[in-house]
């Protein structure tokens, strides 16, 4: 299971799901200036970044992801506007292709000889931040089950649709329990839908990433997440220990009380899937000025 | 492809299987085999698929390799990718690339290469080979297996192997994992060069003991061959990767 090799022809699916609500406006880990919904912008951008560059041949990049980026806040629906606005569902090449601006900037990077050189680079920008409105989350997770049905009717074989699910707070709108059980049973002959949720906070309340067993949990809302959150596959707690995060057999996609850190390992790790190399190569010798 | 070449003492018989992955085109295939039957140099290079313009890589390394005269040392070899290096790269100037080409193109391309050079006119024949990454070079003689290179083993292959950069920065610790191996050749030894996929399952067979290699790639004809990859890869028996072999076969000439 979780091994099916990703393809033009066996593509997978990947479903960013961001709570938008307005508590998402309030600053993030005592600093002032960051709220949380531009850092989640700017990680989301990021992910959707490195997902074409690992798609990318030479002058191509290869669509062997369609990618859906859902927010819920004052509405449900896509995050993508301009040219891909409106659409649930985005093949990877388009993705690439129509980001909202291209930013320019410097990087530094190694320059051979133990010293540095700064080199310009461009970052796209798919997505802004948005924060407003309650936290409709049982309607946000009908609007995923809505995008999977028609995928995994297209895809019966293919690797799993991951979603990857990011909240600050309790739903609004109901128990996202009984839906998010309905989303993790259905799935690919490879498997079942990977629901991974990543609750993020402003609290100094200690951090609890990747648990195996409920009763480490604080409250009845981090339980529910919990019980919606898919054990991580073996090539994801691969990559998990190559980011140096704790994940044992039996883990599940889950971080309660997370930073920004957290963020960012969490997006790591979940679209870390199958069968594409890691670009260690890149990290080793980069740094963002 | 089947030919046949001759040295004053021996002969030599020469197969060659260039496979793309499944569901994928022949133009998309990004090994790449060179065969040099005046200087009896041979290369397989495999471009890393997720590098900018890997198929060029692989082909300019495997093709420049053979047409040298030498680059069997780690110093020689490592001035020789430099140079291919800086060429390809200067290949890249003045392209109009989007952004995400551009962020390939920064890192340059990869590749691992295994090159052998026999030397046929002498009643001692025998082999030099560089390699690195885990495109490998198998030396058998009579259905055993003499010597493996760079990797000895099934258990020494994983998802990162060492790479050989176009970008002369990254060289400093790949550089150290060049691996330089020779041996000597009986009348009816079979050399096998292969890309890391055919190197996999060429070792793992001969480990389990359950299919004799050497003589498999002899006796079926091309088509045969092509169909049993495809369906291996299909089953998964196989990894769905490119698949380069090249077999050498050296027989005492008759004459």
């Amino acid at each position: 299971m979780y091994s099916a090799q990703i393809t033009r022809a066996n593509p997978t699916c990947i479903i960013l799901l961001i709570d938008q609500s307005g508590s998402m406006g309030d600053p993030f880990s005592g600093d002032s200036a960051r709220k949380k919904a531009d850092f989640v912008a700017e990680v989301v951008n990021h992910t959707l970044h490195d997902l074409v560059i690992r798609c990318t041949k030479t002058e191509e990049v290869r669509n062997y992801y369609y990618v859906s980026v859902i927010g819920y806040g004052r509405s449900v629906g896509s995050c993508f506007s301009g040219e891909l606005g409106g659409r649930p569902i985005v093949p990877i090449a388009q993705v690439a292709d129509y980001p909202l601006q291209v930013k320019s900037s410097y990087k530094r990077v190694a320059d051979g000889a133990g010293g540095w050189v700064e080199i310009p680079v461009r970052y796209p920008v798919w997505i802004h931040p948005a924060a407003d409105g309650k936290t409709p989350m049982c309607e946000a997770l009908a609007r995923v089950q809505e995008i999977l049905r028609g995928w995994l009717l297209e895809h019966p074989r293919g690797f799993p649709p991951t979603v990857l699910h990011l909240t600050d707070g309790e739903s609004s709108d109901g128990d996202p329990n009984e839906i998010g059980r309905q989303i993790m049973s259905v799935g690919t002959d490879d498997g079942a839908v990977l629901l991974f949720n990543c609750h993020i906070s402003t609290r100094r309340s200690a951090k609890i990433e990747y648990p195996t067993e409920e009763t480490s949990l604080p409250d009845g809302f981090a339980r529910t997440l919990f019980d919606i959150s898919s054990r991580l596959p073996t090539n994801f707690l691969a990559a998990a220990a190559q980011l140096g995060v704790s994940a044992l057999e039996g883990s599940r996609g889950f971080v309660f009380n997370g930073d920004p850190s957290s963020i960012v390992q969490f997006y790591e790790i979940g679209t870390s899937l199958t069968g594409m190399t890691p670009y260690r190569w890149m990290d080793d010798r980069t740094e963002t000025a | 492809m089947s030919s046949a070449k001759q040295s004053s003492t021996w002969d030599l018989q020469l197969r060659q299987l260039l496979l793309p992955k499944l569901d994928h085109k022949a133009s998309e295939c990004e090994d790449a085999i060179a065969v040099d039957t005046q200087t009896f140099r041979f290369a397989v290079a495999d471009g890393a698929t997720e590098s900018f313009d890997a198929r060029n890589w692989a082909e300019r390394l495997a093709q420049h390799w053979v047409q040298r005269k030498s680059t069997l040392t780690v110093e020689e070899f490592r001035d020789w990718v430099a140079t291919e290096g800086r060429e390809l790269h200067d290949s890249w100037t003045g392209l109009t690339l989007s952004w995400y080409s551009e962020e390939k193109a920064r890192y340059g391309s990869f590749a691992t290469l295994v090159g052998v050079e026999l030397d046929l006119n002498t009643e001692s024949p025998s082999w030099q080979a560089i390699a690195l990454g885990d495109a490998c070079l198998l030396h058998f003689r009579n259905k055993t297996l003499l010597k493996s290179l760079p990797l000895s083993g099934s258990e020494g292959f994983n998802s990162g192997p060492v790479l050989v950069a176009s970008d002369s920065s990254l060289h400093e610790s790949s550089m150290q994992s060049v691996v330089t191996d020779s041996g000597t050749f009986q009348d009816g030894d079979v050399l096998l060069l292969m890309s890391d996929a055919a190197s996999l399952w060429c070792l793992q067979r001969f480990e389990n003991g359950d299919l004799d290699v050497v003589e498999f790639l002899n006796s079926k004809s091309d088509e045969e061959l092509r169909e049993f990859f495809d369906a291996e890869r299909l089953a998964g028996r196989i990894r769905n990767d490119d698949l380069a072999i090249v077999r050498i076969e050296i027989k005492r000439s008759k004459s």
